[in-house]
């Protein structure tokens, strides 16, 4: 059972020990911990992204970086049909989705019903496997189309490519002969790692969920007393959430 | 002044405070939001031309967004707000080091 913190200690200083300053446990004050160091993580990607990016950029439009939405066009089922942004919104709204079940498993376990928190989680659990099958049929278009770690072979936008060849700039190669691109090398290779780097936290979130979920059928948490498991498991699945809405915003919007 | 921290009186790593539920309401408010925002999104993706402005709103929207996300799905408008300043303060400084490389990083575009 929870073991109850003395009335007494309601009137001493914040601060004066024997007692969270945060006012929460402490696996949920680790876990509020680990994701600020994770947020600094993915800032230091979307930091180096962001330099890349902006390091081939005089303007929105005259740009050597390449345009997104004439890559990421493509939808399963429909061949040859340019619709840019409308499969990644569709991963969007599959992950807000997974996010608001997420918080009503949470809000089921403040009252303790077993039940709706499995059912919760389980739909949860479906929502990341869904996001995870989208990726990876993304990410299986784009190397089909010739996406590499080590090259840009999408080259530059034609706008770009005018003013910055007229300036002197745009039509030299980077990097070594074999590996010769027209436009920024990185342009790939950092596609890979941010939304790779993101696509693993989901992997691990919906682990993470898969054996909460079990322990929560198992009624682990009932005979524990509380349901802070979970809403450790929440924050965690939100945080993924979270860094979905930057990705989106830099990879695919912007 | 009496402190009360001397052992055994009880076990402060395992204290779990007391939760109570906060109702569905505010949850599905925030997932219209968060949903309407993200249509937003698309809407302003076909209908404007691409500029920095359109940019700007982009990124304007993903704060809004991250706003509720963290305040409500994460809980921390309901936290005590010594917790939320050590998680938000040092995420603020991150947004100004994002800001100073993009700056740095333009500057480099004609030196390449």
């Amino acid at each position: 059972m929870a073991n109850h913190q003395p009335a007494a200690f309601e009137q001493q200083p914040m601060w004066a020990g024997g007692r969270s300053p945060f006012n929460v446990s402490y696996g949920k004050l680790m876990m509020w911990l680990f994701l600020l160091s994770d947020a600094f993580t993915f800032s230091s990607l979307l930091v180096q992204y962001g330099a890349q990016r902006f390091s081939n950029v005089q303007s929105p439009i005259v740009t050597k970086w390449p345009d997104p939405a004439a890559i990421f066009n493509h939808f399963p089922f429909m061949h040859g049909l340019h619709l840019p942004l409308l499969f990644v919104s569709v991963m969007t709204f599959i992950l807000i989705m997974s996010s608001v079940t997420m918080v009503l498993a949470v809000e089921a376990g403040h009252r303790k019903s077993k039940k709706e928190v499995v059912r919760y989680m389980v739909y949860t659990i479906i929502g990341g496997a869904m996001f995870l099958g989208c990726q990876a049929w993304e990410w299986s278009v784009f190397i089909g189309e010739g996406a590499t770690l080590y090259g840009n072979q999408f080259g530059i936008t034609e706008a770009g490519n005018k003013v910055f060849s007229a300036l002197g700039f745009g039509s030299h190669f980077e990097w070594e002969p074999e590996y010769r691109t027209a436009g920024p090398v990185p342009f790939a290779a950092l596609f890979f790692i941010v939304t790779g780097f993101h696509g693993f936290h989901v992997f691990s979130g919906v682990v993470i969920n898969i054996v909460v979920t079990i322990m929560a059928a198992r009624g682990v948490f009932d005979r524990r007393g509380h349901y802070e498991m979970i809403e450790k498991a929440g924050l965690y699945w939100h945080f993924v959430d979270l860094v979905w809405v930057f990705v989106f915003t830099f990879f695919y919007l912007i | 002044m009496e402190f009360y921290n001397k052992p055994g009186d009880y076990d402060a790593i395992n204290y779990i405070p007391e939760t109570h539920s906060h109702g569905t309401k505010e949850l599905w408010r925030t997932f219209w939001l968060l949903l309407g925002i993200t249509l937003l999104d698309f809407i302003i993706y076909f209908v404007m031309p691409h500029t920095a402005f359109r940019n700007f709103i982009f990124i304007f929207f993903g704060i809004v967004k991250a706003y509720y996300i963290v305040g409500a799905f994460m809980h921390m408008k309901y936290e005590k707000i010594n917790l939320a300043l050590i998680i938000l303060v040092p995420t603020i400084f991150i947004l100004g080091l994002i800001t100073g490389l993009l700056y740095e990083g333009n500057a480099l575009t004609y030196c390449k």
